[in-house]
């Protein structure tokens, strides 16, 4: 049934459920039957991996196409990795367990800057030549989606074909096009030229990158007919495409395992420092009946007991509380409990909690992001104390005890005092549950502040800003613990060294290319998992090539300057970043999309105002 | 209230699901079939379902079974068949569906086949017939203990064909005492250097004290 190597291999890792496939809901087709194979990889484990909503939808929309296979291929641990090698295993999809050179394409998601080099681990594993120069019309057609292509420059050469926005319909495209191709003989090139004419495909190689002297970019220059501003693919209306209703439902416990639908799809809050936030605009929502359809279907295939009702913001749907009500009729006959995971802090009501925990009772999460008002401002979080103290007093009149709490540091313009701030903050929820005279009997209070490091990205109003450097995150985490007095305060915080190489690779440029290729080939893979990432390794790697990691994570980016995302348009303009980060320093917010526009530009995706404004929207 | 015993096999991937992810695949899969099958009253439900006779990561067997309670006066069992085997993984075949006959306790030994694909097994096995004493040390959750392997296997029939060495090992199994054919393949590992992944294990039988069919 298996190859005798993969069972040997099985017979030496941890969990070998996470490589063999077969679950329920996973697809399997004829493969002398179907014209074109799709290699779905995602540069993490499994259980990361299974919990991707985005990899759900894609899988489910390839395979409705008869004659097309779309297969999954995940990052194997640190145990298989070496087993694959020791026997020459090459990287395999889970459903045929076909080498991935047997694909046509073979298409990574990215969603995280700090899983490029298992993108080079898995190319490697395959046998697959790095560089796309390297490759012809004989090796699949190596391309990435996710949101990390608004700027994935410094991996760019070892991609043929990059896609931004939206998948659901540009994919098929993307597909149908290399479809043609192989029927009729394309050479590369051919392919490749017609591929950059569909909405929101990048091809990097038709693009030529000169810098300064000093480093900065002089220009972006294309050429082969590209378009010179790539823009993204967006669905234009949410309810013309439909939900995925059959998961592949993993049988190792995946991060979230669980049935999830998409309410909504951007998010009108314009917080400054959230990359999704700018990248997925505008808003929109499902209809209720829609999504209430949907879930019932998923849960129905899937045999999940729990939905997550998924966006950048649920608790924005202008008809969440509808369609609870709809849910809460088969959910509670079914044993089905329905989760929240991203409620705001000031939209949260009493009928909400109630809703939601009616079967099971899930944990509450707030993210405050900033510790004082000021900042909040600054970061446009329009959340205020009054809120959080109002939204902590909801949730221990219903019985909750634990409350974890959301914050960044090293964020624009922050001083010691917002980081006192943070500590504050978490001080006053502990003695509001004491103050409260419905708080649960006999139980004390846990609250939890997690606490990252503020990480520019790209695309967003707060690109130009430098990051903290290490020393400056260290001490201002330093000066967290030693502001928290109360042992019912627990404090998690980040490891900052990650979230510099981060920055690095969030605003690099293509100069990086051979540097992540030559700390790979030293052992850096899996750099997102505390055990395995190596900063001395980067770091001497960065000076083998001469290139200064603070020249990307550390410098202001001029307002007018070239940046390496420049040619890459998600559809919000740049005078609108500009304005937002003057606004920023002045700590103005702006208001959310749906009470009044701010002229951002990403209406044109849409050719037309995003809101009926003055309509129920906003509650 | 009814029990109902659901018999499947586990081999190919599914013999990679261990018990505690076989009991979340097989709680969903309770799920999607839409039987009605009983939920555990309390603040948490969820759906009963107790395993008979629990077997290893990586093994494969043709007599797992599962029980769970329905409602259901007289269930018919050839719809339940029908219905779990749609929805069930790939290497989870459901070949059976019928009442409660005897309670789990009653097992009392299994019998497994045991397969090498290894040129070196029949020396293995030979030498290990040849021995008076194979001391193993059994690991438990309240330690070790050391057990004489001979009291249970004294010798082994193997078969030869080809490159393929198989033969059948009868071991105690059930509530007492428990014993796992890696016992064995471990043993001729250690000391005999016959690389125990190249064991291929079925469990083929389910047997009682009497020598009996578990049913």
């Amino acid at each position: 049934m298996f190859d005798p190597k993969l069972k040997e291999a099985l017979a030496h890792v941890q969990k070998p459920g996470r490589y063999t496939g077969g679950e329920p809901g996973s697809v399997y087709k004829e493969k002398d039957k179907v014209d074109l194979r799709f290699a779905f990889c995602f540069p993490d484990t499994y259980e990361v991996g299974m919990s991707f909503l985005g990899e759900k939808i894609l899988y489910e929309i390839l395979n409705k196409q008869e004659n097309w296979w779309c297969e999954r291929a995940f990052m194997p641990w640190l145990d298989m990795k070496a087993e694959m090698e020791r026997l020459q295993l090459p990287l395999y999809t889970l459903e045929s367990k076909d080498p991935l050179t047997a694909f046509d394409v073979v298409g990574f998601t990215l969603q995280y800057e700090l899983s490029y080099t298992n993108i080079l681990a898995m190319l490697d594993l395959a046998g697959i030549p790095f560089y796309s120069k390297d490759r012809d019309a004989h090796w699949p057609l190596i391309v990435a989606g996710g949101p990390c292509v608004c700027n994935a420059e410094p991996i760019a050469d070892f991609f043929d074909m990059m896609m931004l926005g939206e998948g659901e319909v540009q994919l098929p495209q993307v597909c149908k096009t290399v479809e043609q191709a192989k029927k009729e003989g394309w050479d590369k090139h051919r392919l490749l030229r017609a591929l950059a004419q569909i909405e929101g495909c990048y091809v990097p190689s038709f693009y030529d990158v000169t810098y300064q002297e000093d480093g900065r970019i002089q220009a972006i220059t294309p050429k082969e007919n590209a378009p010179a501003v790539v823009h993204k693919a967006i669905i234009r209306d949410m309810n013309s495409q439909p939900l995925p209703t059959h998961f592949v439902v993993p049988m190792v416990g995946a991060v979230h395992d669980r049935a999830s639908i998409e309410v909504l799809r951007g998010c009108v809050r314009g917080c400054r420092f959230c990359q999704a936030g700018f990248l997925y605009r505008p808003m929109r929502q499902r209809q209720v009946d829609l999504l209430d359809k949907a879930a019932q279907e998923l849960c129905c295939n899937t045999g999940y007991e729990e939905i997550s009702l998924t966006s950048l913001s649920t608790s924005d749907h202008s008809q969440l509380e509808q369609l609870l009500d709809k849910m809460d009729i088969w959910t509670e006959k079914e044993h089905v409990s329905i989760s929240l995971p991203s409620l705001r802090v000031d939209n949260f009501s009493e009928s909400l909690i109630q809703k939601t925990t009616k079967v099971r009772k899930s944990g509450l999460t707030f993210a405050p992001e900033a510790g004082t008002q000021r900042l909040r401002d600054v970061i446009n979080k329009n959340v205020t104390w009054d809120e959080i103290e109002k939204t902590c007093n909801i949730a221990f009149n219903a019985g909750y005890t634990s409350v974890k709490l959301y914050f960044m540091m090293g964020l624009p313009t922050e001083t010691l005092e917002d980081i006192e701030g943070i500590a504050q903050t978490a001080q006053k929820i502990v003695e509001l549950f004491y103050q409260n005279p419905h708080k649960p009997k006999g139980k004390s209070v846990q609250v939890t502040i997690s606490v990252a490091c503020f990480v520019p990205k790209p695309h967003t109003p707060f690109q130009f800003v430098p990051q903290d450097t290490k020393a400056q995150l260290e001490e201002k985490q330093q000066h967290l613990l030693h502001s928290v007095h109360s042992r019912k305060i627990n404090v998690n915080y980040h490891d900052s060294s990650t979230s510099f190489l981060e920055a690095v690779f969030a605003k690099g440029d293509r100069r990086l290319a051979p540097v992540i290729l030559a700390a790979y080939q030293k052992g850096c893979y899996f750099d997102g998992w505390d055990e395995c990432f190596k900063y001395d390794v980067w770091m001497e790697t960065f000076r083998e090539f001469g290139l200064d990691t603070a020249f990307y994570a550390n410098r202001y980016i001029g307002l007018n300057e070239v940046t390496p995302w420049s040619h890459l348009d998600y559809g919000v303009s740049h005078d609108f970043l500009v304005r937002e980060y003057k606004k920023a320093l002045a700590a103005t917010t702006t208001k959310p999309c749906n009470r009044a526009c701010s002229g951002c530009g990403a209406n044109k995706l849409l050719g037309g105002p995003c809101f009926e404004y003055g309509t129920d929207l906003v509650h | 209230m009814n029990t109902v015993r659901i018999w499947f096999t586990k081999t190919g991937e599914a013999s990679y699901i261990s018990l505690l992810d076989l009991q979340r695949v097989m709680g969903r899969a309770l799920k999607r079939s839409g039987l009605p099958v009983w939920y555990t009253l309390g603040f948490n439900p969820h759906i009963y379902m107790t395993f008979t006779c629990p077997l290893s990561l990586g093994q494969e067997s043709l007599v797992e079974s599962v029980d769970c309670k329905t409602e259901e006066e007289a269930p018919n069992y050839s719809a339940w068949q029908e219905a779990l085997n749609q929805v069930m993984p790939s290497g989870i075949q459901v070949f059976k569906v019928g009442p409660v006959v005897m309670k789990p306790a009653r097992i009392a030994s299994a019998e497994y086949q045991v397969r090498y694909e290894d040129a070196a097994a029949p020396a293995a096995l030979g030498a290990y017939n040849a021995l008076s004493s194979a001391p193993v040390i059994k690991k438990t959750k309240r330690g070790e203990k050391t057990l004489e392997l001979k009291e249970y296997i004294p010798t082994v029939e193997y078969a030869v064909e080809g490159n393929t060495t198989s033969f059948t090992l009868r071991l105690p199994a059930g509530d007492g005492l428990n014993l796992n054919p890696t016992l064995l393949t471990g043993f001729l590992a250690e000391k005999f250097s016959l690389a125990a992944e190249g064991a291929a294990i079925l469990r083929t039988r389910l047997l009682t004290a009497e020598g009996e069919d578990f049913q």
